[in-house]
C-alpha cells in the first residue's frame, strides 16, 4: 500500500503543475492590472509600481516559473488587495474559518444522505420514498443563493415577527472565546443548514441507487435465503458495498467544501477561503487567487487518495499492489 | 421582431416595478425629496451659514453608549492608504475620512467647506505670483493630544513631493496619483512659512482647486517621512501604534474579510463651526462604528432587517424601496451627487467621427422615459426630469447649466436627429436604419459593466428609443470592473484614442455607458477631454479647450470661473463652441440610497454620495437610541 501511496502522490506533481500553470495563466490574461489605474489620474509612476508588484514586464511562462519557485519554498507571495499579507497566512486562517463550516456540515450531510438514500430504497416507491425524492429534487434545483437568503428572511425577519426572537444569526462569524457558545452555535446553523440542503439532496440520491442496485443483487438474495436478518442483510452486507460509489462523491464534496463554499460564505458574510478567492479574482491578485487554488487543488487530491484507500477498507477484494 | 417583444417587456415590467416602490416610497417614513428641497434653500455654502436646516446645539447628545453602530457594506478595502492610486475603492475613502480631517472638506452640496481651516487668504503678489495664506483652528488637536498645526499641513506637503523631480515631473517615493494633476507642482517649494497656526506658500499662477491640497493632514509627529507614510497607511499603524486621528473616529481593529471597528475619538475638537452639515458642536455620540462586510445586497437588507446592521448603503434597487421603504422602522433616504452617468462617444468609430452623426444621437436620444423609469421612482424630484446637461457642474450645484436642453438635445426630437443624419450623408435602408453609402447601416454597439442591473435597464430603454429612430444598438456589456480595461480604457483603445486614430485598435468599442465621479472642484475633471490624454477614451482632441481648461483652472473670479467651466462643458456636449465637439452624452447623476434603522439610530445624518465622502461622513451626528 506505501508503493501505491507514493506512486499516486508522485503522479499527482506533474497534475498539479499542469493545472496550477493553467490556473495562473487563465487568470493572467483574465485581467490586466494596469486597467484599474485607467480611469484615474495617475503619473507612469503608479504604473511602474503596479508592474514591478506584478512582474507585468515579464511573458507569463516566466512569470509562473518565478511564483513556483518561490511556492515550492513555502513563499507564496504578498497578498496586494488584502493589505500585503502573506498569501500562505492568509488561506490558512481562512481555511479554518471554512472547516469550521464544512466539518460539522460534511458528517450531517454524510449521515443524512446515507439514512435517507437506505431508507428511500429499502422503502422504495412508498411515500417517505416519494418525499425524500421530491426533498431532493427541490434541494437540487434550489439554488443555493436562494435558499441561503430564504433562510435568512425566515429566521432572520419572519421569525422575530412570529415570536418575537430571532434564533439565528444571518450574517458573520461567531467564535467561543469572542462571543460564547450559544452565539457560536447560533451563527453556525443557516450556513450549515444551507450546506447541508444541497449536497446532502445529491448525496442521497446517489446513495438510493447504489443501494437499489446493491439490495437486489444475488448475493444479498442469497444472504436472506440464508435466513439473515434483514437489518443485518442491509447494513452489513448491503450499505457496506453501497457506501463505495458514495465515498468517492464523499472526498470530492468535502474536499470542495474545506476549499470554501463561495455563495454559501458571501450569503453569510463568513470569512471563509470562499470570499477569499473571489476577492483575488475580483481584485486581480494573482498571488492570492494561486494560494486559494493550489490549496483546493491539494485537498482534492489528498481527499481522493484518501477515498481511494477507503476502497480497499470496504471492499476487501480491492488491492493496491 | 420577438427580441423587440422582450425588450418592450422588460422596460414595462421595469417600469411597473419601479412605479410600485415610488408608491411605497411615498409613504415611507422620510421622502428623498424632502431632503433635496430641504438643502436647495442655502444659497452659498462660503456663506458658512448653518441656519437653513437647524442650528447646532450644545446639548446634541450626551457621548456614551457601548454598542457601536453596525454598517454592513459589499466592498472591504484592500488597505487604507490614502492616496495609492492601487487602491480606489470609495469605502477606503469614506472610512479615512471619518479619522482624518484636512483644510477643507466637502459639503453635503459638493462644495467646499472648511474643516481643519479657520480662515484663508489668497491674493495675488506684485511680481504676479499667487501667495495663499491659511490659519488653522486654535482648538485643533490630534487624538493622542498633540496639537494640530501649520507644520503638520507643510509636513504632508513634504511628503507628498518627496523624491520629486520639478524638471522632469518625475518620481516621488510616495504613493500617489498624479501630483501634476493635483496641482501640487504649482507650488514652488521655496515658498513655504509657517508659523504656529498660520502657513503660506506661492504659485506661479492662480490655481482655483487650492482648497483641495493637503486633505487629508497627516499627522507627522508621527510620520516624519514618505516610506513611514507608505508604510503606516496600508494598515494604519506605525511600529504596532495605530495612528492618531483629527476626526471623531479612531481606528481600533481590522479583521480582516470580517469586519473593521472605529471608535469614538473623546478629544475630538468638533466639527469646524463653517460645516453647514453638521449639528453636533463636540464628541461623536455614538461609541463607534463597526463596518461589516457584507459582500451580497440582498444579505445587507437581511442583515438590516434582522437587526444585525444598523445602517447600510447600496446601489438603487427595487429590494431596497419594496422591502424597507415601506418600513415605519427605517429611513430611507438619499441625495445627488457627484457621480454622473453618460453615454461616451467613440470620435474613431467610422460613425461617429461624423460630428453630424453624433448631434444626430444626441437628439434621438430621449432622457426622460430613462428618468421616469429608472430615477424619478426612487428619487423623485432630486433630479432633472430631463436628466443631466452638463459635465462640470451637477444639477444641485448653484453654477449649474442644462446646455444639452438648451440644444435640443436628449427630448427625441426625431426631425432634427433625422436631419443631422441626412446632413451626414445617411438615409434609412429598408429596415428603418440610417444607411450612409460608404460606411453601410449605423449600427453601434454599446458597453457597460455587466451585472450592474441600473445600468443594463438603462442601455436596453435606450437601445429601444434608438431603434425606433433609427439607430441600431447591439449591447456589448463586459463584467464588471473588467469592462473598464477591455473595452474605453484597454492600452489599445487608449492609444487609438491618443493618438487620433493613427495607433492602437479604434474598433474596440463604439458607445460606452459609465460613470466619472466628480467633486467640488470641476477642474479635477479636464482629463477625460484635454488632448492626448491617457484618461480621455473619446478622442477628443482640442487645443483651444486645452487652453480653455489652463484658463479656467487659473480665473480668480468665482462667478467668472464657474461661467468658464460651463463654457468647457458646451465644448464636450454641445457644438455649440466647437463643431467638431459633442464627443458625452450625459445621462444623469447618479444618488445612492442608503437605509437605517430607526431602532438603533434616532438620527442618522448621512449624506451618502453628496459628496462621494460616503454615509459615516457625519458620523459625529449619529444619535444612538438609548
Amino acid at each position: 500500500m506505501f508503493a501505491y501511496v507514493v506512486r499516486r502522490v508522485l503522479t499527482t506533481i506533474p497534475l498539479l503543475l499542469i493545472g496550477t500553470f493553467l490556473v495562473f495563466t487563465l487568470t493572467a490574461i483574465s485581467g490586466d492590472p494596469l486597467a484599474r489605474l485607467a480611469q484615474l489620474d495617475v503619473d507612469q509612476a503608479a504604473y511602474d509600481r503596479l508592474i514591478d508588484l506584478y512582474n507585468l514586464d515579464q511573458p507569463i511562462p516566466q512569470r509562473y516559473v518565478s511564483w513556483l519557485t518561490s511556492a515550492v519554498q513555502g513563499d507564496m507571495g504578498p497578498s496586494p488587495s488584502q493589505g500585503g499579507q502573506q498569501t500562505f497566512d492568509l488561506v490558512l486562517g481562512r481555511a479554518l474559518n471554512t472547516a469550521r463550516l464544512a466539518i460539522p456540515a460534511f458528517f450531517i450531510i454524510a449521515i443524512t444522505a446515507v439514512t435517507l438514500g437506505v431508507y428511500s430504497a429499502v422503502k422504495q416507491y412508498s411515500k417517505l420514498d416519494y418525499f425524500v425524492t421530491g426533498f431532493s429534487f427541490l434541494g437540487i434545483s434550489l439554488p443555493t443563493f436562494v435558499f441561503g437568503l430564504l433562510l435568512q428572511v425566515i429566521f432572520g425577519i419572519w421569525w422575530f415577527d412570529w415570536f418575537g426572537a430571532r434564533p439565528f444569526f444571518v450574517q458573520g462569524m461567531r467564535t467561543v472565546a469572542q462571543h460564547g457558545w450559544l452565539d457560536m452555535v447560533r451563527a453556525h446553523v443557516l450556513p450549515i443548514i444551507t450546506l447541508w440542503l444541497v449536497i446532502t439532496a445529491s448525496e442521497s440520491r446517489f446513495q438510493r441507487a447504489a443501494m437499489l442496485e446493491v439490495i437486489n443483487s444475488d448475493y444479498i438474495r442469497t444472504a436472506r435465503a440464508k435466513g439473515l436478518p434483514r437489518r443485518t442483510v442491509i447494513l452489513k452486507h448491503g450499505l457496506r458495498n453501497a457506501l463505495i460509489p458514495l465515498v468517492t462523491i464523499w472526498a470530492i464534496d468535502f474536499a470542495l467544501l474545506l476549499g470554501g463554499a463561495v455563495v454559501t460564505e458571501t450569503i453569510f458574510a463568513w470569512p471563509g477561503l470562499g470570499r477569499l478567492l473571489l476577492a483575488g479574482i475580483f481584485q486581480q491578485d494573482l498571488n492570492l487567487t494561486m494560494g486559494v487554488v493550489v490549496f483546493i487543488a491539494a485537498l482534492v487530491v489528498v481527499f481522493n487518495l484518501i477515498a481511494d484507500l477507503l476502497y480497499g477498507v470496504l471492499d476487501p477484494r480491492i488491492r493496491y499492489d | 421582431m420577438a427580441k423587440d417583444k422582450r425588450y418592450a417587456w422588460r422596460l414595462m415590467a421595469a417600469i411597473g416595478a419601479l412605479a410600485l416602490i415610488a408608491t411605497a416610497c411615498g409613504d415611507g417614513a422620510e421622502d428623498p425629496v424632502d431632503d433635496a428641497e430641504e438643502t436647495e434653500d442655502v444659497a452659498d455654502p462660503g456663506d458658512d451659514d448653518p441656519a437653513d436646516d437647524e442650528p447646532r446645539a450644545d446639548d446634541y447628545c450626551e457621548p456614551g453608549g457601548e454598542t457601536p453602530i453596525v454598517w454592513a457594506h459589499e466592498q472591504e478595502p484592500p488597505d487604507l492608504h490614502l492616496d495609492d492610486p492601487n487602491n480606489n475603492l470609495s469605502i477606503a475613502s469614506w472610512i479615512r475620512q471619518a479619522m482624518l480631517e484636512g483644510p477643507y472638506g466637502v459639503s453635503s452640496e459638493t462644495t467646499f467647506i472648511p474643516e481643519l481651516v479657520e480662515s484663508e487668504d489668497v491674493s495675488e503678489n506684485d511680481d504676479g505670483s499667487w501667495q495663499y495664506t491659511f490659519t488653522l483652528r486654535d482648538d485643533v488637536v490630534w487624538s493622542d493630544g498633540t496639537p494640530i498645526t501649520a507644520a503638520d499641513v507643510q509636513g504632508t506637503y513634504e511628503i507628498i513631493m518627496e523624491g520629486f523631480d520639478f524638471e522632469t515631473g518625475e518620481g516621488g517615493t510616495y504613493l500617489f496619483g498624479s501630483r501634476a494633476a493635483a496641482g501640487y507642482t504649482l507650488i514652488d517649494p521655496d515658498s513655504w512659512e509657517v508659523d504656529g497656526q498660520t502657513y503660506s506658500f506661492s504659485t506661479q499662477e492662480f490655481f482655483s482647486g487650492y482648497q483641495g491640497w493637503f486633505d487629508p493632514v497627516f499627522p507627522t509627529h508621527i510620520l516624519t517621512d514618505a516610506d513611514t507614510a507608505n508604510e503606516a497607511f496600508p494598515n494604519w499603524e506605525l511600529d504596532g501604534e495605530i495612528l492618531p486621528s483629527s476626526g471623531p473616529m479612531i481606528f481600533e481593529n481590522w479583521d480582516r474579510g470580517v469586519s473593521m471597528t472605529l471608535t469614538r475619538n473623546d478629544d475630538y475638537h468638533g466639527a469646524n463651526e463653517a460645516n453647514f452639515d453638521v449639528r453636533n458642536p463636540g464628541a461623536a455620540c455614538t461609541s463607534g462604528v463597526q463596518i461589516n462586510f457584507v459582500a451580497d445586497t440582498d444579505a445587507q437588507i437581511n442583515a438590516l432587517l434582522a437587526g444585525e446592521a444598523d445602517l447600510i448603503m447600496t446601489q438603487p434597487q427595487v429590494a431596497f424601496g419594496e422591502r424597507i421603504a415601506t418600513d415605519d422602522n427605517f429611513t430611507v433616504a438619499s441625495e445627488a451627487g457627484p457621480v454622473w452617468e453618460h453615454w461616451g462617444l467613440n470620435t474613431n468609430n467610422v460613425h461617429l467621427s461624423d460630428p453630424d452623426v453624433r448631434e444626430g444621437l444626441a437628439f434621438a436620444l430621449d432622457k426622460r422615459p430613462v428618468m421616469q423609469a429608472l430615477y424619478t421612482p426612487l428619487f423623485g424630484d432630486l433630479l432633472p426630469d430631463v436628466g443631466l446637461g452638463n459635465v462640470y457642474w451637477m444639477s444641485n450645484q448653484p453654477a449649474y447649466e442644462d446646455h444639452q436642453a438648451e440644444a435640443g438635445y436628449g427630448v427625441g426630437d426625431s426631425d432634427a436627429a433625422a436631419a443631422s443624419f441626412e446632413a451626414a450623408g445617411y438615409s434609412l435602408n429598408g429596415d428603418g436604419v440610417w444607411e450612409h453609402p460608404d460606411n453601410g447601416p449605423l449600427t453601434l454597439r454599446v458597453g457597460t459593466t455587466g451585472g450592474n442591473q441600473l445600468r443594463e435597464l438603462q442601455i436596453q430603454i435606450m437601445q429601444e428609443q434608438l431603434r425606433e429612430q433609427g439607430v441600431d444598438i447591439e449591447i456589448d456589456n463586459v463584467p464588471g470592473a473588467a469592462y473598464f480595461g477591455e473595452r474605453p480604457f484597454s492600452p489599445e483603445a487608449i492609444a487609438c484614442a491618443t493618438s487620433g486614430g493613427e495607433e492602437g485598435d479604434c474598433t474596440i468599442w463604439d458607445l460606452t455607458q459609465f460613470a466619472w465621479v466628480g467633486g467640488p472642484w470641476p477642474g479635477a475633471g479636464h482629463n477625460a477631454f484635454l488632448s492626448g490624454s491617457g484618461n480621455n477614451p473619446y478622442g477628443y482632441a482640442n487645443p483651444e479647450f486645452d487652453a480653455k481648461a489652463d484658463e479656467c483652472d487659473a480665473t480668480v473670479d468665482p462667478d467668472e470661473r464657474a461661467a468658464c467651466y460651463n463654457e468647457l462643458s458646451q465644448y464636450v456636449t454641445t457644438r455649440n463652441i466647437d463643431p467638431d465637439g459633442l464627443v458625452v452624452l450625459p445621462i444623469t447623476q447618479k444618488p445612492s440610497f442608503f437605509a437605517f434603522s430607526n431602532v438603533r439610530l434616532l438620527e442618522g445624518a448621512v449624506a451618502p454620495d453628496a459628496n462621494a465622502a460616503g454615509p459615516i461622513v457625519h458620523v459625529v451626528d449619529y444619535l444612538p437610541a438609548s
